[in-house]
């Protein structure tokens, strides 16, 4: 898919990912998440390879949430309790209510099944459930395309403020450019299995 | 019964076969293949029993039950083809259940480590685990092509191979056990089982037959139960790559 593609991101960097569809955004992403297979060249996390790290362990700390959101089974809280589940850590509970509060979901019952939720919904649970990892880079497919204006604003809001709290990096795939301008500190365009890069002013 | 006894029977296969030219199902030459197949597989086996049972040599006896296992190995693989290393795993599997079923009846004095009683029973364990192996291998395909959505995300959330795959192993081992389970419930009120069946005609006090048919059903419950708990922890690296991807099969 690529040849020769390089860069490097800071712990409080957030990057929006433009390019036509059919480029490879997604699976650029899914690269980083090791959860598409790399052939050749390395990817290093806080100066270690990829090749040294078990996948679990990567993906503990550069966590992809896909553009089609897929709710496990039983209630939103059973989706967010997932993350302390699979690596034995206790469960934040005031973190997930902040982060419910802060997507616009604090109305809703945590005990209601997560299948039952709207397509927007289930995309912000999808989200906090991701958040819940607090990972070092979090990589964002499209993380709002089924949210109205106003969650959009609500969920980049939630996530430049956790950004610069929590030290974690975001990749953003997004097709709308002005959100490209308003979420990300740096701008890639991928094209033709290659990135360019345009620095913007670092808000 | 004799031998122009048995060939009257063949009038049923005539019926069968006079269906199917009337009807033009086409199914003539596989009722003649299969019929004869049937009877000459049937035939060969009871001589090479006949002659099995009077030479009391063990090397005889392991080698039927060989047989048994890569006869029955290689036709539930059939069901996975693309799956490497699927013929391996399933004969691990069914070998495994059958070393400790037969040792656990044997130590236990429960039959006697004859031909006689190995051979029958074993037939009968290592077919019904080639049943229940054939559907846990077809059932494990459909299962994780329909979840993977559900496996990617936990993947991508940090989950270990066995975490990814819970939901779809517990499926899969349920789904393969439910034949047996619902056997255990009817049979009786259903189905007269064969091998009872067969023993009473040849003689057998009923009572005594029914003894050894719950023997057999309560063997397939511990064998079908045994062989899709070790398929499951086999087939785990076939669902998934190295890397801890999921990797897709083509489901026909």
């Amino acid at each position: 898919m690529f040849s020769d593609l390089s860069a490097a991101i800071e712990c409080t960097e957030r990057i929006a990912v433009i390019g036509a569809s059919g480029q490879g955004k997604s699976t650029m992403l899914r690269m980083l998440a090791r959860l598409e297979p790399i052939d050749e060249g390395d990817m290093l996390l806080n100066g270690q390879s990829f090749r040294n790290a078990e996948p679990q362990l990567w993906r503990k700390q550069v966590c992809y949430v896909a553009q089609q959101s897929v709710m496990l089974e039983g209630s939103i809280e059973d989706n967010l309790r997932v993350v302390s589940r699979l690596h034995n850590l206790p469960y934040e509970q005031s973190l997930a209510h902040q982060l419910l509060n802060e997507s616009g979901l604090g109305d809703l019952n945590p005990r209601q099944p997560a299948a039952d939720l709207s397509g927007g919904q289930q995309q912000r649970v999808a989200l906090i459930r991701a958040l819940m990892l607090r990972p070092a880079v979090l990589l964002l497919d499209e993380a709002t395309a089924s949210l109205d204006p106003e969650s959009t604003r609500l969920v980049e809001a939630m996530l430049i403020a956790l950004s610069a709290r929590q030290e974690m990096a975001i990749v953003w795939v997004t097709h709308d450019l002005a959100q490209a301008s308003r979420i990300g500190n740096r701008v890639w365009t991928i094209s033709a299995g290659g990135l360019s890069e345009e620095r913007q002013d670092v808000r | 019964m004799t031998w122009l006894a048995l060939g009257c029977t063949l009038l049923f296969i005539f019926i069968t076969m006079f269906v199917s030219i009337w009807q033009k199902l086409g199914l003539e030459k596989d009722i003649a293949i299969g019929s004869a197949r049937a009877a000459l597989q049937l035939l060969a086996i009871g001589y090479v029993l006949h002659y099995i049972f009077r030479t009391d040599n063990i090397l005889y006896l392991a080698l039927i039950v060989l047989i048994m296992i890569v006869v029955a190995s290689w036709n539930a693989s059939q069901r996975g083809k693309d799956m490497k290393g699927i013929f391996w795993r399933i004969a691990l599997s069914i070998t495994v259940m059958e070393l400790f079923i037969m040792l656990f009846l044997i130590g236990l004095k429960i039959i006697e480590p004859t031909p006689q009683y190995i051979i029958p029973l074993s037939g009968m364990t290592v077919g019904n685990a080639m049943l229940v192996a054939s559907l846990f291998t077809s059932h494990v395909r459909r299962e994780a092509a329909a979840s993977k959505g559900q496996i990617d995300t936990l993947l991508s959330l940090g989950a270990s191979a066995g975490q990814a795959l819970q939901g779809v192993r517990k499926r899969a081992v349920k789904f393969s056990m439910i034949p047996t389970i619902d056997s255990l419930k009817t049979v009786g009120l259903v189905q007269l089982p064969g091998m009872m069946t067969g023993m009473i005609i040849a003689g057998a006090e009923p009572v005594e037959a029914v003894r050894y048919q719950i023997l057999i059903l309560f063997a397939h419950a511990g064998s079908a139960a045994m062989t899709s708990m070790l398929l499951s922890a086999f087939y785990f690296r076939l669902l998934l790559t190295k890397d801890l991807t999921t990797r897709s099969f083509d489901n026909t």
